[in-house]
């Protein structure tokens, strides 16, 4: 176990968070986190934020848009 | 392969200077389940000028160190290439891909019916995708309608098997330049990704353990309006990498092949986005008396009121 200290896991904090770290790279952030509780702290406001967003934007396509892309791409075709 | 370009942003590597012509750059599209990262990666390209760099994705190898790709101006393809383009997606499509049932031509019937199988369950995703582009919902049904009239057209080149979703987030996002925003001012775009960070009047956030984890449970609790006021405020090449990533979870790579902008662009954009995001908001539940370092007992009489974040919201004034 290595603890890559709060300034690489700072850095690295947001591609952790999407995902984008692999391996021995994500390994060293939860290593680090465990023992960090001002960097686990900030991982979590992360964690927050995005799911703030992903609630706030759940929008559902009105059903009249759906029936006129509909109608537009089957006029499109007979032409 | 993608991640190993990831944690080191790509310097941009190709300069095209091409000009190309609208319908062609749908035809563009090349990103695929394998190694075509690194030619979009390297574009270093701001998303106002995409319509003038369509054909810039179609660099010729893929696959191999970015390093190689370095692309002569004189070499790229030119706007007359556009009917080949489709030819050689279709081509491509016959030789590869044994997933396609219609490998010869389709008859028009059987593509508008695989066009709506597969692309018409993404209208939800991309309307709230284009509500955040466009700022309103008139606008942003008109995007999405002219989106897939866009895709429809150019679905043939479409390459099965490949990224569809991605494909039509790319489509949806030039329509919106070429198309939306030109309507709208803003005139930091184009250069926004330029500014310092003292420029875009970014500060530190809480320090503390403890003020993190009130934050945390401050963000918890916003209005789902309060949040989408904060995306609006936030400015649009920054926001829409936020959206890609955090509500539709695409790849740095992907998001850099939809926005047509280097990997390391898109850390930055996403990293300034949410850290004003985080700003905005952090703002609005002081405002609000929303729990930060304190019991939320506010919360409920203000929650139900939440229209009035519109005009509340401090925006960022870019």
């Amino acid at each position: 176990m290595t603890d890559c200290g709060c300034d690489k896991a700072k850095q690295e904090l947001e591609e952790y968070l999407h995902n984008e770290l692999k391996g021995a790279d994500a390994a060293d952030i939860r290593d680090h986190m465990e023992h960090c509780a001002s960097c686990s702290g900030e991982h979590q406001v992360g964690v927050m934020l995005t799911e703030a967003v992903k609630r706030a934007c759940k929008d559902q396509a009105p059903s009249e848009l759906r029936d006129q892309v509909l109608l537009k791409l089957r006029t499109l075709q007979s032409h | 392969m993608v991640t190993a370009l990831l944690t080191r942003p790509a310097r941009a590597l190709i300069r095209d200077s091409s000009g190309a012509a609208d319908p062609s750059e749908l035809n563009s599209w090349s990103m695929s389940k394998s190694a075509d990262t690194s030619a979009t990666a390297a574009l270093d390209q701001p998303l106002v000028e995409m319509d003038s760099t369509a054909l810039s994705t179609r660099t010729p190898a893929m696959g191999g160190a970015v390093d190689d790709l370095v692309v002569d101006p004189a070499d790229a393809p030119a706007v007359t290439e556009a009917e080949a383009t489709i030819e050689e997606a279709l081509d491509e499509d016959e030789v590869g891909d044994d997933a396609v049932e219609d490998t010869a031509a389709p008859s028009p019937s059987d593509l508008r019916a695989l066009f709506e199988e597969q692309a018409l369950p993404f209208i939800d995703q991309l309307y709230a995708a284009g509500l955040r582009m466009a700022r309103n919902p008139a606008d942003a049904q008109d995007l999405v309608q002219e989106t897939y009239v866009k895709a429809f057209a150019a679905f043939a080149g479409y390459q099965q098997g490949t990224n569809l979703k991605a494909w039509l987030y790319r489509i949806l996002t030039n329509t919106f330049i070429n198309n939306y925003r030109k309507k709208q001012r803003n005139p930091y775009q184009g250069t926004i990704d330029d500014l310092e960070d003292w420029q875009l009047g970014s500060a530190q956030s809480a320090t503390s353990p403890v003020g993190r984890s009130a934050e945390a449970e401050a963000i918890d609790h916003l209005p789902d309006s309060a949040v989408k006021d904060a995306l609006q405020a936030v400015p649009e090449d920054f926001r829409m990498a936020v959206y890609f990533a955090d509500v539709e979870g695409f790849s740095y790579q992907e998001i850099a092949d939809i926005m047509k902008t280097p990997v390391g662009t898109v850390m930055s954009r996403l990293h300034r986005g949410r850290r004003m995001l985080r700003e905005l908001l952090g703002e609005y539940a002081k405002e609000r008396g929303i729990a930060v370092g304190e019991t939320s007992r506010r919360r409920s009489s203000k929650s139900t009121a939440p229209t009035e974040a519109a005009a509340d919201t401090p925006g960022m004034t870019t």
